[in-house]
């Protein structure tokens, strides 16, 4: 697999502040895999993407971005490689409507208009807001302006999109939807999403999760061997699985394979026990 | 004034920039009325550029509303202090006398004229065309260095957070009524205290919220507003050539009418 | 106290060219110390329900009464102190709120402002501070010194401390960790069986399945169904017009039935699903 983004001994002090924020940290992101990473509140996630972005500076350690470690005088070429979705959708929308707020990033390459009209029009399609191409953030609800947070990165063609909690603050119905668009975009963009949440559900759609606590990373697997963890996952600030909640209550009286079952292994393993009664 | 009401007319169409200068323009020929007939001659005017619009009339009268004791008490003050050499009737410092009414009538149709017109404007042009305006208006001032294009992004960005945070205000207020604020009871300190629980709380939402829009303007590749190209572009067609041409016409009217 | 709710109709801008409704014609109870939950998606009017409990918003037809006190589209603003000293609220995101220069003194707000002596109100700030999970060294520092989650829990220390008899919950837990989250909740449980009526704003219907005792689901500002959520969760009706989502335990029985299992009731809880799969495949 081609590395797309690395980090090794990164080391980050917010200034005044006594305890370090990044602690030594390594880490590989490959190319187009969708990657979680988890952690209590200020375990180090947000700084972690604010790093990769240079958007502060580390004090020790290289951050390597498509193949370039970046530094003061890139850091601008290093940024159009990637995109970020902040949590609040209200605080990152710059725009007067949908179709300037997605031109923004646009306008700052200094793109020829033409152009520039194109792109933003093949983005809003991208993430179905073609239609409210006109409309003012006010009129949006917090999915739609998520939604058009995205088409703003996508229209910069990135390669790498960082999702910084960018559900959290969005209902149900809202959060289905980004989250869909986004798995359908990143095999149809060829993206590296790098997704920091606290939401099991989330994790569930990517092909690896990070745990970080304190700065550093206290584990790295695939979503089934993190989810073994069980109840300890709350300590990582992550809700246990619905599955291995109920696993763990029917483990006394019904014999179930060891492990982490998904909601399909698991209804696969009721149904097999009930025809064999 | 009111806020942008989407719609569709003519008057929607036409060039931002020239809807904002003739308007301009218009409050200054204002001035220039004298008698009977330069007033109806405006205000026909007006009614029919409010007709082309196609906007429901009560918003224009809701535009009157912020200022109706002013213009009350304007006309008030015309009616009863006008001086005059034969009054219709006269009490103490008062007089009120043809002379008075007529002043007076001249001043609220002043009045009139000047709400409905700029009201027109803010009704039909998105507070961002306004922008874009001021901005292609002070063009030339990039000549001796002023930073026009960042003054212009200032203003729409200043712009688009105006509804959110009154939004932030409502709620803050809310959350202070909730325990046991009651805005605009007692006596003056009393009042001024009770609005340090909404005003800290804002200036500190403002904060956040600033914070959080530089860093996603950065991570956009904003750098400093130089080297960008611009997605909104102004065009100005035949309609607004027609436009000016039209209000030549109407001053030439208005020039004609006043020596009549 | 009781809540009624009496023919509510609740217009925004009425007599203007964009009026709408957020409230039509709502009728109901919500009773006296019971964990009722509302439910409803973003801009069903839940929020504009609940702020006619306090007199935030008054009706523009209708009565509510809470307790012996009735609020008409007549009430005026004068004399609402007592009323909304009996019912707290914890606005959404409510850290927004916090202004003193010290914790103790936001906590302190509140009761102050009810009448209570600066002394009780400090009291009662100590003891606040303890039960929403914080250290008492906390009160001295600045509110905007603190994480986002101690801000979050001063600030319910702070709707706490008047010791209002019912507390409106705008979904609290927005936005915290799943520990903060359960923390948070089970406080709001532990304040009910102390005597408490709460009234619970979410789209969490895992909290409300684990949590309530009484539900309600508003949908475009009409209430349109009301009981305890058992019963709530399994209306067909609502399910199958997409109008209600199921909590976990419920969805994932009802695709157990798929094959083989059958359930009278879907059982809501993960404790409910797990006793009744063992009850199923066990064959007692």
């Amino acid at each position: 697999m081609e590395k797309i983004i690395s980090i090794k001994d990164l080391n980050y002090t917010y200034p005044e502040a006594k305890r370090s924020a990044i602690k030594n940290l390594s880490l590989d992101i490959y190319k187009n895999e969708w990657l979680s990473i988890v952690g209590k509140n200020g375990s180090g996630k947000s700084t972690l993407t604010k790093l990769i972005d240079g958007l502060i500076e580390a004090d020790s350690g290289t951050i390597e971005v498509a193949g370039q470690i970046i530094n003061e005088e890139n850091i601008w070429e290093a940024r159009t490689k990637i995109g970020i979705i902040f949590q609040n959708p209200d605080h990152q929308f710059v725009g007067a409507t949908v179709e300037d707020d997605v031109a923004f990033g646009l306008e700052n390459q200094g793109m020829p208009r033409e152009e520039m009209v194109k792109a933003v029009d093949e983005a809003l399609i991208l993430v179905k807001m073609a239609d409210f191409k006109e409309r003012d953030p006010q009129s949006l609800s917090g999915g739609q302006k998520q939604r058009v947070a995205i088409a703003g990165v996508l229209a910069t063609k990135p390669q790498i999109v960082i999702m910084d909690e960018s559900t959290s603050m969005l209902d149900p119905d809202g959060r289905k939807t980004v989250l869909n668009l986004v798995q359908q975009l990143r095999s149809q963009q060829d993206l590296t999403i790098i997704s920091i949440t606290h939401d099991i559900e989330e994790t569930e759609l990517s092909q690896r999760i990070v745990v970080l606590n304190d700065g550093q990373i206290v584990s790295d697997g695939k979503p089934e061997e993190i989810y073994d963890l069980g109840a300890d996952l709350q300590k990582f600030g992550l809700e246990e699985p619905f599955t291995s909640e109920l696993v763990s209550t029917l483990r006394d009286t019904i014999k179930l394979p060891d492990g982490y079952l998904n909601e399909e292994e698991l209804k696969e393993q009721l149904w097999k026990l009930h025809s064999n009664m | 004034m009111g806020r942008y009401l989407p719609g569709d007319s003519l008057v929607y169409r036409l060039d931002p920039r020239g809807k904002f200068l003739l308007t301009f323009y218009f409050v200054g020929i204002v001035f220039l009325a004298n008698n009977v007939a330069s007033y109806a001659f405006l205000l026909a005017f007006v009614i029919f550029a409010v007709f082309l619009s196609k906007i429901n009339f009560g918003f224009f009268l809701k535009g009157l509303k912020p200022v109706f004791w002013l213009i009350l008490f304007t006309v008030a003050l015309q009616l009863l202090f006008t001086p005059s050499a034969n009054p219709l009737w006269h009490w103490g410092i008062f007089t009120f006398s043809k002379e008075g009414l007529v002043i007076a009538g001249y001043i609220f149709i002043r009045f009139i004229l000047i709400i409905f017109i700029s009201t027109l404007l803010t009704l039909t042009t998105t507070p961002i065309e306004i922008s874009d305006s001021i901005e292609s208006i002070l063009k030339p001032l990039k000549k001796i260095k002023f930073p026009v294009t960042q003054v212009a992004l200032m203003l729409s960005i200043a712009l688009r957070f105006v509804p959110l945070l009154v939004d932030e205000t409502t709620k803050i207020m809310d959350a202070q009524r909730a325990r046991g604020v009651d805005f605009g009871e007692g006596g003056l300190i009393k009042r001024i205290k009770s609005f340090v629980p909404i005003l800290i709380p804002l200036f500190v939402s403002s904060f956040s919220i600033a914070y959080d829009l530089a860093i996603a303007m950065e991570s956009r590749g904003y750098k400093d507003g130089e080297g960008r190209s611009k997605y909104r572009v102004l065009s100005w067609d035949r309609r607004d050539n027609i436009m000016v041409i039209f209000m030549a016409a109407v001053t030439g009217i208005l020039l004609f009418l006043r020596s009549y | 106290m009781e809540i009624t709710f009496e023919h509510v109709t609740h217009s925004y801008n009425p007599n203007s060219p964009t009026a709408n409704l957020g409230l039509d014609d709502v009728s109901f109870k919500i009773q006296d110390k019971k964990f009722t939950a509302i439910v409803g998606q973003t801009g069903s009017g839940k929020s504009t329900l609940v702020r006619h409990i306090n007199a935030l918003l008054k009706p523009t037809s209708g009565t509510i009464t809470v307790g012996d006190r009735v609020i008409t589209p007549e009430t005026n603003n004068k004399n609402l102190k007592p009323l909304r000293k009996q019912v707290g609220m914890v606005f959404q995101f409510p850290e927004s709120q916090l202004f003193e220069d010290t914790v103790e003194k936001d906590i302190m707000f509140g009761p102050m402002n009810f009448g209570a002596s600066a002394d009780d109100a400090r009291e009662s700030a100590h003891k606040m501070i303890k039960l929403v999970g914080l250290d008492e060294s906390l009160l001295e520092q600045s509110p905007f010194d603190l994480s986002g989650g101690q801000m979050r829990r001063v600030a319910i220390a702070g709707v706490l401390a008047s010791d209002p008899e019912t507390i409106i919950l705008d979904e609290p837990t927005a936005g915290l960790d799943p520990v903060g989250r359960q923390e948070i909740m089970d406080l709001f449980k532990s304040l009910q069986q102390d005597g408490k009526t709460i009234i619970l704003i979410t789209h969490n219907m895992d909290d409300v399945a684990n949590y309530a005792e009484e539900m309600a689901v508003i949908h475009r500002g009409k209430l349109i169904a009301q009981g305890i959520p058992q019963e709530v969760f399994n209306n067909q009706e609502l399910l199958k017009e997409d109008l209600l989502t199921l909590p976990k335990s419920a969805a994932f029985a009802k695709e157990l039935t798929e094959k083989g299992f059958s359930f009278e009731k879907l059982p809501i809880t993960i404790n409910e699903l797990g006793t009744e799969i063992e009850q199923q495949l066990n064959g007692d």
